[in-house]
């Protein structure tokens, strides 16, 4: 009887260890399910003091991500978040419905690429009006009321590219083909388009080198695709020269040379270090790209904004230096990260 | 249960009702914890699923409430008239309430994010239309036209975030769908193999118990079968505990000790009056035969004794000396015979019996009867059965001496030992076989009366009746070296039993 005691004791012990290991495991399951389920507040989250707001473009550029993430890293510094607007995102809006709602949503600054347009500088003007510090990135709107703008300076630009054009220039160049990415169409104004003609005057012996300019602004990806077929299939042919100002227009001009057979007959001027761009000019089939340093340029507009609410002004421009690189040098200048420099 | 054993009762000890009642209640009391537990999980999960959908549900109210708005601004701007002025505050008052519910905090979380953009943006949008209504008020044409577009504008921004919002929501929300019906469909899993589980469990505690308390039962019924049989050396193994069982098992082990004992007293006492019965049945069978034998030779002894005495008168008278001596030890034979059949007697009488008779047929024979005795004087006054000293000389002479060649001696020799009685009966006739003897002593003989010359009691008699005398076997020896070399009868006679 003793031994049977000892037995039911042994069973009743053994099922409480499986019930309870059962219970436990079944709660445990069930509290990660819960918190699973709860996704939205689970989700490590963070309150901010401030809103900014970065309008640009072309969201899906590498180059604006770059300059998204650089600036969201210099807002949080400061106990703000920026929010991300492009006009290739989707919505079907474009940077003055974004001006719009940045300003009816009570942000409390916006970064905007300016692409020329009128109606926007109508916007940063209304948006200045309602409180709201402009700062202009990459183009800048001068006789708006922005308070500050954060790129290249134009002047520069247009020498830069003039001095590697210059140095691309031999006997069979009879053109050089800027793809501006600039709304505005008059060129001959346009600080980069003048300075390069300049350049290649100066360096033109007699051979009477055209230099061309166009206008490569457009909704989506594949205007610019097509522009760029039109510019290689063109009955004069192709410039020689091929100056890109943007990223996606520099892969498009890429791809259509290598497709069009005429690697070594265009040589094409990069702009920005995507991966693409960074194996075509290892591989020498781009000569040289030029890049911003987007690091800098994200951490200035928030150090701006940021300057302007404290101050209540702030410099009106700050400069970023292009560079460019080359097979001989694109390695170093890109570590290992997507590629500020 | 396990309460139980941390008192100092222990297990065994309890009833088997509460033991029972113990065993059943925990496995219920546990089912209904676990059943409990799972019910809570799986309630909470339902509950849960039920509300995961709300935010949009939420949203779109907020949707309908701001097209409210937006409606009852057209209407009141259209046609200024105080319904639709009460119902645009209305619609205006239902969509700030909603707006409360949305988040206000700038957070990296693009859920909250958007709702406080639509939350600023619908502060802006109603005081725009706030604006709209006033100047309407004012009858400023321009400006209403022109705040009545721009309204529309940001309707639209609104609209579209919310939408935004929605979606984003709907995408939360489903995958916490998922999860949900990812636990419930675990739940269920799980509730199934806890159940069987515990059903497993439960039902071996309840076999093990049941076993430990039908155990002893069965065992219980088993040896009580044992008993039943009569064997009563079986028992139950001790036990302590202090329930039904172990009461009955210590009552079972009692009562078949004491059953036990009382058989065996029984049976004793039986065996011994038995014994004596036997005794007494055997004692009286022999004393009949041979008062029988006597009766048969003892004809009206009297009249025989008188006529004897009246012959001893008449030798007498005859101046018969012999005659008279003769008859009157005839007498005294007879009478001694007769007298003594149903008592004892002192060795003295007995031998005085067996000269009377040695006379008598010395007288018959002729004196061709050597007879001779050596006795120890000092036990003539011991007691024996009587005739049994009569018979055995009548045996030797009847069976060793007569019809022989040579000259017949018979020698009678009584010795007193210190605790016996040696009596020693000895002739020099035929002798007895080996076979003879055995069959003498077994009893196996029949006295067949043939002996017409016999005073009736035989060897066989005599045996028995000093065997019943003295409750013990082995008091007759006969020797006999071979044919026609003599018989030797030795009884010994236990000396105290003798003395009365």
């Amino acid at each position: 009887m003793k031994k049977t005691g000892n037995r039911e004791t042994a069973l009743i012990l053994l099922g409480i260890f499986i019930v309870g290991f059962f219970v436990f495991f079944t709660n445990n399951f069930y509290k990660s399910v819960w918190e699973k389920s709860g996704l939205e507040e689970a989700e490590e989250t963070r309150n901010y003091d401030k809103q900014y707001e970065m309008i640009v473009g072309s969201g899906k550029n590498e180059f604006w991500q770059a300059v998204y993430e650089s600036a969201l890293e210099a807002a949080q510094e400061h106990d703000a978040y920026v929010q991300f607007h492009a006009r290739d995102m989707g919505d079907g809006y474009d940077e003055i419905d974004y001006m719009e709602i940045s300003i009816a949503a009570g942000a409390d600054g916006i970064i905007l690429e300016f692409n020329g347009e009128e109606s926007l500088k109508a916007e940063i003007n209304k948006a200045v009006e309602a409180g709201i510090p402009v700062i202009t990135i990459m183009s800048d709107a001068p006789d708006s009321s922005r308070q500050s703008f954060v790129g290249p300076n134009d002047y520069q630009v247009g020498q830069a590219y003039g001095k590697q054009i210059a140095g691309l220039l031999d006997e069979k160049t009879k053109s050089v083909l800027v793809l501006m990415d600039s709304e505005n169409g008059n060129f001959e104004k346009s600080q980069i388009y003048s300075q390069i003609s300049t350049a290649v005057m100066e360096e033109d012996h007699g051979q009477k080198i055209d230099v061309k300019a166009e206008s490569m602004t457009s909704d989506n990806k594949f205007d610019i695709e097509e522009v760029i077929r039109s510019i290689f299939q063109a009955p004069e042919g192709p410039p020689q020269i091929l100056v890109c100002m943007d990223e996606i227009t520099t892969e498009c001009a890429y791809q259509a040379m290598i497709d069009f057979n005429m690697v070594g007959e265009i040589k094409i001027i990069g702009y920005y270090v995507s991966d693409t761009i960074q194996k075509a000019v290892e591989k020498g089939l781009i000569p040289v790209t030029s890049t911003l340093d987007t690091a800098k340029m994200g951490k200035n507009c928030v150090e701006a904004l940021w300057e302007f609410e404290q101050e209540g002004r702030v410099n009106s421009y700050y400069n970023v230096e292009l560079q460019f690189l080359t097979k001989e040098d694109i390695r170093d200048a890109m570590p290992t990260d997507s590629g500020e420099e | 249960m396990e309460e139980e054993k941390k008192k100092r009762r222990r297990w065994r000890d309890i009833p088997l009702a509460t033991k029972m009642i113990l065993a059943v209640g925990s496995i219920m009391v546990m089912m209904l914890v676990i059943n409990m537990i799972l019910y809570e999980q799986v309630n909470k999960t339902i509950r849960r699923m039920d509300t995961v959908y709300s935010s949009n549900v939420d949203l779109t109210d907020l949707s309908a409430s701001l097209e409210n708005v937006q409606q009852a601004l057209y209407s009141y701007l259209s046609v200024k008239t105080s319904d639709s002025l009460e119902n645009y505050y209305r619609c205006e008052q239902d969509y700030r309430y909603l707006l409360e519910n949305l988040s206000s905090q700038i957070s990296s979380n693009p859920t909250k994010l958007l709702e406080r953009n639509i939350r600023q943006m619908s502060e802006t949008y109603l005081s725009l239309t706030g604006e709209g209504v006033a100047a309407k008020r004012g009858r400023n044409v321009e400006k209403y036209k022109e705040i009545y577009d721009q309204s529309q504008e940001l309707y639209g921004y609104i609209n579209s975030y919310i939408y935004q919002l929605n979606s984003q929501q709907f995408r939360n929300n489903s995958s916490s769908y998922q999860a949900l019906r990812e636990a419930l469909r675990y739940l269920e899993i799980s509730s199934l193999v806890l159940m069987a589980v515990m059903m497993g469990i439960g039902a071996l505690v309840l076999f093990a118990i049941t076993k430990g308390m039908i155990e002893p039962l069965a065992n219980l019924a088993e040896i009580a079968h044992l008993v039943g049989q009569g064997n009563f050396d079986v028992k139950m193994t001790k036990t302590d505990s202090l329930d039904e069982v172990g009461v009955v098992t210590r009552a079972f082990n009692t009562m078949v000790e004491s059953l036990g004992e009382y058989v065996v007293r029984t049976k004793e006492s039986m065996e011994k009056e038995q014994q004596m019965m036997e005794k007494e049945l055997l004692m009286k069978n022999h004393l009949k035969e041979a008062q029988l034998k006597y009766l048969q030779s003892q004809i009206n002894p009297h009249f025989l004794f008188n006529s004897l005495n009246a012959g001893v008168q008449l030798a007498m008278l005859e101046d018969a000396e012999k005659t008279c001596i003769f008859v009157e030890k005839m007498a005294d034979f007879f009478r001694y015979n007769v007298k003594k059949g149903l008592e004892d007697a002192s060795l003295g009488e007995e031998l005085t019996a067996v000269e009377n008779y040695i006379y008598i047929l010395n007288v018959r024979f002729a004196g061709d009867i050597h007879f001779t005795k050596k006795v120890d004087e000092s036990i003539m006054e011991c007691r024996v059965p009587s005739m049994i000293l009569q018979p055995l000389v009548e045996n030797a002479v009847n069976h060793g001496i007569r019809n022989i060649d040579w000259e017949g001696k018979i020698l009678l020799e009584i010795t007193g030992l210190e605790d016996n009685i040696l009596i020693r009966v000895k002739d020099n006739g035929k002798g007895m076989s080996e076979e003879r003897i055995r069959e003498v002593l077994d009893g196996c003989m029949e006295d067949t009366g043939e002996q017409s010359d016999s005073t009736g009691v035989g060897m066989n008699n005599v045996i028995s009746r000093l065997e019943l005398y003295y409750d013990k076997k082995n008091l007759v020896e006969i020797n006999s070296p071979g044919e026609n070399m003599g018989t030797e009868i030795i009884l010994t006679l236990p000396r105290t039993g003798g003395e009365k």
